[in-house]
């Protein structure tokens, strides 16, 4: 494996796409699977900077698979700066609810849409027009010389993702704007096509199989898994192998900032979006996956060409039968002529370019690259990128495929990391410009204002809702919409085949819809998306219903708005409801049930305001109905957290925010975490909690609450344990291998974020070297710790002696094994606290009853905040007094407020490190003392 | 049908926590969360003040009716004039343990033990609140005991389980806000209470428990 080191580094023209190899993994000489691999132990950045760096970690694993996972690793790139402000523009005390202000702009003129990782961006760049692919063999040999099996569609795909410089649209009203991201997505043609339910017989229909794949991995099972649950095989795979990466340095994956990140998504969570918006099946109800275009592209080699551009698009007609028959066969076609630099002769094909311009017309183009491979050491080679929209069962392959290869030692440096030559970039790069600003673009807005002038607009006139009235109860209407015979008998275009065929008025008006959708016309598209709801209903047609309901909301949402919320809600709520609905129960499709809610609820979170809390309640719905596994349920909570933290109030008090709530469901996402035994995600989801609460103007948070507090130390315990164990089993394996001598170790953060500390302001922080794990985790009373601890693990100590307690409460969520044998020297303290009766009692009749706690004092009594310093200084005060006595666990400091906590028991650990548990504030003493 | 009752100070600190269940139809009047249900309805509490944030200033009555649901349990509010909060939290059953939850020992006893255990042993810890809040309830006229028979008699039920959204409900969670707030006003003018201090006078919790029998 060649290491990346002399790379050239971040200069390269393809910076422009959004993913880029990373240049901060840096590969080591090393191919045993378990030997971790030490790539850059260098501690964490300055805290102030955190923000933007790249988490650097080690690669216990094969660093080409790292590449694999890049897109959760980096944090989301090139942010815009500044969050922009979202919600209602006007806040006042008048309205009857805060922040219910119209949102009178469009979501496309918010931040939002410019950042990558946003569901805005991923909306707008999932439902673009789709490119298909068909090449002849010797293009395919060509572009297998140059190292890419996939023929050219691989070569081409990653260039789509960004059309090079502005592209204008014009809509239907020829107003024409500028669009900077202008994307397209190039397929395999006949590829991905999802069979409608009512068919006879799918299989038929289907093209051969992609060859690019081996046979035996897409049959029937693979198939048969959903596309929801491959996303979450995919997410899971990412979150396993962060979870492995980061076992020696416990860094919290996501940098952390002040409250949570409702700019930027996490990385999971914009990957799953991400994968189940990538392989939109070729679908009857929908037409986004419909190819808008084919690219039909021999090489200069052939040596008959144009007989074989001929054979080529005979290919793709409707009657090759390669395409399924709800497809329009009726697509741009568009000639390449791809020329090998190295072999073939310009001349000739410069004559035999122009032959085909004069046999196929404009939509030709001639394609410069070279045939050779490019190696990375060449001086003008750039890396390809990955593609960012591969579906979740090809990148599951390719995952496997890693996997595969890391067992068998067997590496290919072309496999992940694929270079080619800057001139074919740029000839691509041009290629797919022309192609979109000349063929593509003009094609689409001819054929969306054909439609709307011959189809919709005569729908939506008086004589339009007469004539669909007319259709559904007498016979002869029909007559008037289709003039074909094969529907003449029923009345309705749709229930006899199950699906509407391509030339049929509505599949003509679903795909102006969907044209307009994918030009970013939302007007034109909402407007026929609505007329399409009612006719697809009176059809019952459902899934067509389901997604026309779906995709008018999305439209509604997008485009500039006047409508008060209250009217919003009349008019979305339903038509999402609708949706749900409709591929839900009447259709079953989870795709489609999940797609629709997860994108409605993030452009109700664009909106602010009350469509947060609506944007919840679609959330809490699909949590209700089950739709996900395991690792979708956590991540939306989690996102259910961002969505309530992204909710601002109002004065001072911030009345109207849910910081609250936003706090709850980053608990109940740690909960689910731990469930699953993804200790990191489960860390920031309770880091993420203990900041909200620690915003909020009381000074408890949630602390008050006996039970609450039980179960968030109970929770602290399990991830700090599970941290600790993973860790553990890292250094394990470090200890096969040689490194173990010169490692930092800096477990001592993992360990101190489970604590509630907060490393962005912790950087006085001391991190040593520990000599044996297994000394801080012993929280044992009397216990000697070693004085050579840094105050991390004193307090660490204080910690645990004090959630212990509630570790008896939940104790089945700690799944490790280990998990036993820690406890066994903290057993006799748990049961002593399990069985004092006077243990749920703790907050409360600590927080008054103490006459030697002082903790009284710090009740506020009149609403007004005691300073800071004051309550820190009496928590050091208290706990002096009390650090001499045998100390009862208790259950609420860890969740005091950071700077208090981290401050009052730093500062009075070094004191009292004799006693490694003396570090319970106010409340242990107070009913010790009882 | 089971309830958390949870007076909140200003400060987001609960004055006094009391769950219960159903009298009406039967019900033993315990309360059917599990343990962790419990711990997770403090949460639930807690963030509904978020909502009780924002509702209390579209509204000029104490009582806020229904405000808040997190899946399926139910949030009431009635909001006293000093700020302090009394929030309800109410479970419909589930249609399927419903029945089974009648038989189910470890946690109605638990949640018992636990209560009893709690009233009893906050009653010695702070002297000076408890030893006058029972001769201020004295005052009042009612006696621990008599308080429970006169909840025991129970009217004619009307379905406000099954269905918590329903108007029969919500009278019925005011007349219960009433009444507690009646006594909490009782409690509070004792001389040594201060604001946000835990109400712990086993007094108060009886007649919050009588309501409770005698409303829900």
């Amino acid at each position: 494996m060649q290491s990346a080191d002399n790379a050239p580094p971040n200069a390269d023209p393809l910076a422009s796409l959004p993913t880029m190899a990373n240049p901060t993994m840096k590969p080591l000489p090393s191919k045993q699977r378990g030997q971790p691999l030490v790539l850059d132990s260098r501690p964490l950045p300055n805290p102030a900077e955190t923000q933007p760096t790249t988490p650097v970690r080690e690669r216990r694993t094969n660093p080409s698979a790292a590449s694999l996972f890049r897109s959760t690793l980096t944090p989301p790139g090139s942010r815009s700066g500044s969050p922009a402000p979202m919600g209602s523009p006007a806040r006042s005390l008048t309205g009857s609810v805060f922040g219910s202000g119209g949102f009178k702009q469009s979501l496309l003129d918010t931040a939002a849409a410019e950042n990558p990782g946003d569901p805005l961006n991923l909306i707008l760049k999932s439902f673009v027009p789709h490119i298909a692919i068909h090449d002849s063999e010797d293009v395919e040999h060509l572009v297998k010389e140059k190292g890419f099996k996939g023929g050219l569609f691989e070569l081409l795909r990653p260039f789509g993702e960004r059309v090079q410089g502005r592209v204008t649209i014009r809509d239907s009203n020829g107003a024409s704007k500028a669009w900077d991201d202008f994307s397209v997505r190039f397929t395999k043609f006949g590829e991905a096509v999802e069979d409608p339910d009512t068919l006879p017989d799918p299989r038929s229909l289907r093209g051969p199989p992609p060859n690019g794949q081996p046979p035996g991995q897409y049959s029937m099972p693979r198939k048969k898994t959903s596309l929801v649950q491959q996303v979450e095989q995919v997410v899971e795979k990412h979150l396993g192998f962060a979870e492995e990466a980061s076992m020696g340095t416990a860094t919290p994956t996501t940098p952390s900032r002040q409250g949570l990140d409702t700019d930027a998504p996490s990385p999971y969570y914009a990957l799953y979006l991400r994968r189940l918006l990538s392989g939109i099946p070729m679908a009857s109800h929908e037409t986004f996956s419909h190819p808008v275009a084919c690219v039909i592209a021999i090489s200069s080699r052939h040596p008959a060409p144009i007989e074989a551009l001929r054979q080529l698009y005979s290919e793709t007609t409707p009657a090759e039968q390669r395409i399924p028959p709800w497809v329009d066969g009726d697509f741009l076609r568009y000639y390449v002529l791809v020329h090998d630099e190295e072999r073939s002769d310009i001349t000739k094909s410069m004559q035999l370019f122009d032959q085909m311009k004069r046999h196929f017309g404009l939509h030709c183009h001639l394609l410069r690259i070279r045939s050779s491979q490019s190696a990375e050491t060449d001086d003008d080679s750039i890396p390809l990128p990955r593609s960012d929209w591969m579906s979740a069962s090809e990148e599951l392959a390719d995952i496997e495929r890693s996997e595969q290869l890391q067992d068998s030692f067997d590496d290919d440096p072309h496999l992940f990391n694929r270079y080619i030559f800057e001139s074919d970039a740029t000839a691509i790069r041009t290629f797919i410009r022309e192609m979109v600003i000349q063929s593509i673009i003009p094609t689409m807005e001819r054929n969306v204002s054909l439609w709307n002038d011959q189809v919709a607009s005569r729908r939506r006139g008086i004589s339009g809702r007469f004539m669909s009235l007319s259709k559904r109860f007498t016979v002869f209407g029909s007559s008037s919409s289709s003039s074909r015979s094969s529907t003449s008998g029923s009345s309705s275009n749709f229930e006899t085949l199950g699906y509407y065929r391509p030339d049929t008025p509505e599949a003509i008006m679903r795909r102006l819809a969907d044209f307009a959708f994918m030009l970013r016309d939302w007007k034109l598209a909402m407007s026929t998306y609505d007329l399409l709801r009612t006719d697809f209903q009176n059809d019952k047609a459902w899934k067509y219903h389901a997604s026309a309901n779906e995709m008018a909301a999305l439209s509604l949402l997008i485009m500039p708005q006047n409508m008060s919320s209250k009217n919003r809600v009349e008019i979305i709520n339903p038509m999402v409801e609708q949706a749900l609905y409709s591929y839900h129960t009447r259709c079953s499709s989870l795709y489609g049930a999940v797609r629709s809610t997860l994108l409605s609820l993030e452009l109700l979170r664009l909106r602010g305001g009350t469509g947060i809390d609506e944007s919840v309640r679609w959330g809490t719905r699909l949590l209700e109905m089950r739709l996900f596994g395991s690792i979708g349920d956590a991540l939306l909570r989690e996102r259910l957290a961002v969505c309530y933290a992204s909710k601002r109030g109002t004065g001072s008090q911030l009345w109207g925010s849910r910081r609250r709530k936003s706090a709850l469901w980053s608990v109940l996402a740690a909960q689910a975490w731990v469930g699953m035994g993804k200790y990191l995600q489960a860390q920031k989801c309770l880091a993420d909690a203990r900041r909200m609460y620690s915003l909020l103007p009381s000074e408890f948070g949630v602390q008050g609450f006996g039970g609450a507090s039980e179960l968030l130390a109970g929770l602290n315990e399990a991830v700090r344990e599970g941290v600790r164990v993973t860790r553990e089993y890292a250094e394990a394996l470090e200890a096969e291998g040689h490194h173990a001598g010169e490692k930092t170790m800096e477990g001592g953060e993992g360990l101190g974020l489970g604590l509630g500390l907060q490393f962005d302001e912790g950087s006085n922080l001391t991190i040593r070297p520990k000599t044996d794990p297994s000394a801080t985790d012993g929280p044992g009373k009397g216990e000697t710790t070693e004085k050579v601890e840094v105050d991390v693990d004193v307090e660490q100590d204080g910690f645990n002696g004090q959630s212990t307690s509630s570790a008896s409460a939940s104790q089945p969520a700690v799944p490790t094994p280990s998990a036993s044998s820690a406890s066994q020297s903290q057993s006799p303290e748990i049961i002593r606290a399990s069985s004092d009766p006077s243990h749920q009692q703790h907050g409360q009749s600590g927080s008054a009853g103490g006459a030697t706690g002082g903790f009284e004092n710090a009740t506020p009594t009149s609403g007004n905040s005691p300073t800071r310093p004051r309550k820190a200084s009496m928590a050091v005060r208290t706990s002096r007094v009390l650090s001499s006595a045998d100390l009862e666990p208790a259950p609420l400091s860890p969740l005091m407020p950071l700077r208090l906590a981290g401050q009052g028991q730093g500062s009075q650990g070094r004191d009292g490190s004799g006693n490694g548990s003396g570090s319970g504030s106010g409340n242990g003493g107070g009913d010790k003392s009882n | 049908m089971s309830y958390y009752f949870a007076i909140i100070g200003t400060q987001d600190n609960p004055l006094f926590e009391y769950d219960f269940g159903t009298s009406k139809q039967g019900g033993d009047g315990m309360a059917r969360f599990t343990e962790q249900a419990r711990q997770l309805n403090q949460f639930i509490i807690h963030s509904s003040l978020d909502i009780v944030e924002e509702v209390q200033w579209t509204n000029g009555q104490m009582y806020l009716k229904l405000i808040d649901r997190f899946f399926t349990s139910y949030i009431s509010c009635f909001l006293t004039a000093s700020n302090i909060k009394f929030l309800l939290l109410h479970q419909p059953p589930t249609t399927t343990s419903s029945s089974s939850s009648a038989g189910l020992p470890p946690s109605s006893s638990s949640s018992a033990l636990t209560s009893s255990s709690t009233s009893t042993l906050v009653q010695p810890s702070h002297s000076s609140s408890s030893s006058v809040l029972p001769s201020l309830s004295t005052l009042t006229g009612g006696s621990n005991a008599s308080t429970t028979t006169l909840g025991g008699a129970t009217r004619t039920s009307t379905s406000i389980a099954a269905n918590p959204t329903s108007p029969q409900t919500e009278e019925a969670i005011r007349n219960f806000f009433a009444e507690v707030y009646e006594n909490y006003v009782k409690a509070i003018m004792s001389p040594f209470y201060k604001t946000n201090m835990e109400i712990r006078s086993p007094v108060f919790r009886a007649r919050v428990a009588a309501a409770g029998r005698k409303y829900l």
